[in-house]
């Protein structure tokens, strides 16, 4: 077998002295959320890797900040850091998460992250 | 040899997992990723880590409300005070593949009480708070966290009013959270040595609060057995 020829340390040269997620900074362009947007997170496919979780999907929560910029991890798995994307952190109501939580703790919340691709506008 | 003199093995048992990472960590070296040196001294970085960088950026902010703002909104800045370097500290330059250079710094108020898990894995921000402890990396508290906290607090010894807000953040991404907690009261004119000591780990999680008197180097008394073993050999 030939050997591969790919660059295995592309990462480490492009971060190094700067950081991750800070080396990806700039490339993704403009956010399309903003603080305080509604939004839905996707029920996309996900056979070989994802960082989203399967409780939130489909549920609608509020966009509490754009955090960094950086490769969805689906991509990153396999070495692609071709397209960054928008992360974001979203609050969720554990009521709209979970249907039978007690409504005595209505004022209780999820906040968790997501790339750009998983959220909707709701 | 006869069955009953077979030497113990020097190791009882090997998790799957273990020997993944030994398998991984040896093609990786053969592969020139990293050399066996490296991964020693990363070794020996992560093990010199511990909570009290944490502990000093949480006594500072609530002594100074200009750290407290910078401490919220750059997190990774505001570590460089207690000296933690999430970029230039780990011997890679650029953090690791799982600690990212990103930290938040969750306020607590009164009214809202945040508490950290990672419901994936057990991502961590180690740079700044050290090993993880074992409970967190269960299952069972990273299923249980985000489907029933005020239980899961309550197992913690921590009960909340039902007018408190719990905010789970769960670190499923690149960002790293510690909790600011509230300034307990009866700390009034302390020093921040002083205040660093009550902010013990669960306090930085959050699945617990800081109180006056108990830290975590606190001096346990240390109590005879009721039935001594003598050795006599």
């Amino acid at each position: 077998m030939s050997k591969s020829q790919h660059d295995r340390t592309h990462h480490a040269k492009k971060a190094t002295g700067i950081g991750d997620p800070q080396c990806f900074k700039g490339e993704a362009g403009r956010a399309k959320f903003k603080v305080g947007d509604r939004v839905r997170v996707k029920d996309l496919p996900d056979i070989f890797y994802s960082r989203t979780q399967t409780y939130p999907r489909g549920a609608v929560g509020t966009v509490t900040m754009p955090v960094y910029e950086s490769p969805a991890p689906e991509d990153e798995a396999w070495d692609n850091t071709d397209k960054p994307e928008w992360f974001y952190s979203v609050k969720f109501r554990q009521k709209d998460l979970w249907p039978d939580y007690p409504d005595l703790y209505a004022n209780d919340t999820v906040e968790t992250e997501f790339s750009e691709r998983w959220l909707e506008k709701a | 040899m006869s069955e009953q003199h077979k030497p113990a093995p020097m190791v009882d048992e090997v998790s799957d997992f273990e020997v993944l990472e030994m398998a991984v960590r040896e093609l990786a070296i053969e592969k020139g990723l990293f050399s066996a040196e490296d991964h020693r001294r990363w070794t020996e970085y992560v093990h010199s880590l511990g909570p009290l960088p944490a502990a000093r950026l949480v006594a500072k902010a609530w002594l100074d409300p200009e750290y407290k703002k910078l401490a919220v909104t750059d997190g990774v800045k505001a570590s460089l005070q207690v000296g933690v370097d999430w970029i230039n500290s780990p011997p890679t330059g650029f953090g690791t593949p799982s600690d990212y250079c990103a930290l938040r710094v969750l306020e607590d108020t009164p009214k809202l009480k945040h508490v950290v898990v990672c419901t994936l894995c057990s991502c961590y921000p180690r740079p700044i708070l050290g090993q993880s402890p074992e409970w967190y990396r269960t299952p069972n508290y990273r299923r249980r966290l985000v489907r029933w906290p005020r239980q899961v607090l309550a197992e913690f010894g921590l009960q909340l009013a039902p007018d408190v807000e719990i905010r789970v953040a769960d670190s499923n991404q690149k960002t790293r959270y510690i909790v600011l907690p509230v300034r307990p009261a009866g700390t009034e004119g302390w020093t921040e040595e002083r205040l660093a000591e009550i902010v013990t780990r669960d306090c930085l999680i959050g699945v617990a609060v800081p109180k006056p008197g108990v830290t975590a180097n606190a001096k346990r008394p240390v109590h005879p057995a009721v039935h001594p073993v003598h050795h006599g050999h």
